[in-house]
């Protein structure tokens, strides 16, 4: 991914500054609007940078994943008026106010969160990332390495994931239509190919950076990790608003 | 057997695989289906076994149509070897993983026990039957998966290029299993990127070209096809491409294999089919 915006010329550490800002923002706003609107910034720096249709998927999974953690929640908490009951006239799968609120905070929080998370991977050569931590913050390059791999790795799983489950469907096997025990226990065909595989690939690759001379002696790098004036003034407009932003909605 | 009609298929993605393909494939033909890499021939494969279900037009396999029915349905009828055994083998033993498919069509006790005892030996794993299929080779698993899909005795075998990563001797084995099981009565369908397999075992070839239907007739017919073959990237095994020349000019008969251009030599050069024992082998 050459530099197609300015987001991809930006250094790898000036995202992740970003991110911990949208993190901490995403803390301190007790309010749902304010984590809506830090959401629709981070959906807009993407807009910016280009890359919001290549992140779409991921952001429809992690609605997903939230809307799933918004329902366990949300008929655990007591507190307040009741709004809506599941089963009427019982105490079954109620709802109350305060708990609708708390929750909507808790999915929107967590959306706000993990959405900087596409944007960081989309904009930014594994390679790069590698660099920007090993030369600027001092990271054992096997560490960073490891990290890099195992986010490089997840495509290729569900690739295999797919091929696994068909060959076991051309085996007449049926995902479909079972009880929850019976479901998790399915998982087995699935889950045992993939892994017998991934630990065969990890051994492949030991064997192939080991013989290609892998931890011989310190490390030189093609590309070195340079901050450009463009990172430092987005570092520090992202520190100087989230500061300003933290204390208007502390007070 | 098989009857494709006009189909498509376009992945998810926006890329069209398949762009109208026709063809009726008979019960008890060996077929080899042929094509550079993107060509759609694993598309094609997997829409048969209704893995994949067709975008446009359909497929009947034994009037079924596959894109009612469900996968566990017609894996009934149309058995499916991948590429890479690993991604399906998982049971501790070779038994166990023999019962895997029976077991999930709802055979159960002795019957399931012969169809694995039939399987196994069918591919000649009998005395490996306890073992650990992780512990074989990797031929040995390839024919493991075989064994498994051979397990629910479907009347289709659907092999989508068995013999990789093997070596002669192994892949030749496949085949020649394949071909047993041909002579049995089973329909073939085989992806291969081997020209020599195919002209040495399959009686038909159809060959793909950007997700049509570029060639569709006898081997010895599709591979006389140099220009139409180039343009998808295919050479026809060099046995053939020697012996055009000479086949040419009316002193060969057609040949697909180097047995039976060996043999055409020593007829030709002598004669006569005995004079073989004379020249040195």
């Amino acid at each position: 991914m050459p530099g197609k915006s300015f987001l991809h010329k930006l250094n790898p550490l000036t995202k992740v500054v970003w991110s911990l800002a949208v993190i901490t923002l995403a803390f301190v706003y007790q309010q749902p609007l304010p984590i809506l609107s830090l959401w629709a910034s981070v959906l807009a720096v993407a807009l910016i940078g280009k890359v919001l249709r290549e992140i779409l998927p991921a952001i429809r999974g992690l609605i997903i994943f939230a809307a799933i953690f918004f329902l366990f929640q949300v008929f655990l908490i007591d507190e307040g008026q009741v709004v809506f009951t599941l089963v009427p006239g019982t105490g079954i799968g109620r709802i109350t106010d305060v708990g609708l609120k708390a929750c909507t905070m808790l999915a929107l929080r967590m959306l706000a969160m993990t959405s900087t998370i596409p944007v960081l991977l989309a904009t930014t050569p594994p390679k790069d990332m590698i660099v920007a931590f090993v030369e600027k913050l001092k990271v054992p390059y096997v560490y960073a390495l490891m990290l890099v791999t195992s986010l490089r790795f997840i495509p290729t799983l569900q690739e295999e994931l797919s091929l696994v489950i068909q060959a076991q469907r051309a085996r007449a096997y049926d995902l479909e239509g079972r009880n929850i025990i019976k479901r998790f226990l399915a998982l087995i065909p699935l889950a045992l190919p993939l892994l017998l595989m991934s630990v065969q690939r990890a051994r492949t690759m030991a064997i192939s950076m080991e013989t290609r001379a892998f931890g011989a002696g310190p490390r030189t790098s093609l590309h070195t990790s340079t901050f450009q004036l463009l990172d430092i003034g987005v570092i520090s407009s992202c520190l100087l608003l989230t500061a300003v932003l933290a204390v208007v909605s502390l007070h | 057997m098989i009857r494709a009609e006009n189909i498509h298929f376009t992945y998810p993605n926006g890329f069209q695989a398949l762009k109208g393909l026709s063809f009726h494939i008979k019960a008890g033909e060996f077929v080899a289906v042929i094509g550079q890499n993107g060509a759609g021939k694993t598309t094609l494969l997997k829409l048969l076994n209704g893995l994949l279900k067709p975008t446009a037009g359909r497929i009947l396999i034994g009037g079924l149509d596959t894109a009612r029915a469900r996968v566990a349905e017609l894996a009934r009828k149309v058995g499916f070897l991948f590429q890479n055994p690993d991604h399906q083998i998982f049971l501790p033993t070779v038994r166990e993983e023999l019962a895997f498919g029976p077991k999930n069509l709802g055979l159960k006790g002795a019957v399931l026990e012969d169809r694995v005892k039939d399987a196994a030996a069918a591919v000649g794993l009998t005395p490996y039957l306890d073992f650990n299929p992780r512990q074989l080779s990797k031929g040995q698993r390839q024919r493991v998966a075989l064994a498994s899909v051979l397990a629910m005795q479907p009347e289709v075998l659907v092999l989508d290029e068995p013999t990789t990563g093997q070596d002669y001797r192994e892949a030749l084995e496949i085949m020649r299993l394949v071909k047993k099981l041909h002579q049995q009565g089973h329909t073939v369908l085989l992806v291969s990127h081997d020209m020599e397999m195919v002209a040495r075992f399959a009686g038909r070839a159809l060959v793909l070209g950007e997700g049509q239907l570029l060639l569709d007739g006898p081997v010895a017919t599709v591979f006389a096809r140099e220009d139409v073959l180039a343009a998808t990237g295919l050479v026809p095994p060099q046995v053939i491409q020697l012996a055009r020349p000479y086949q040419e000019q009316g002193l060969l008969r057609p040949v697909l294999t180097v047995e039976e251009l060996y043999a055409e030599i020593i007829a030709a050069l002598r004669g006569e089919v005995d004079a073989r024992q004379v020249l040195p082998a």
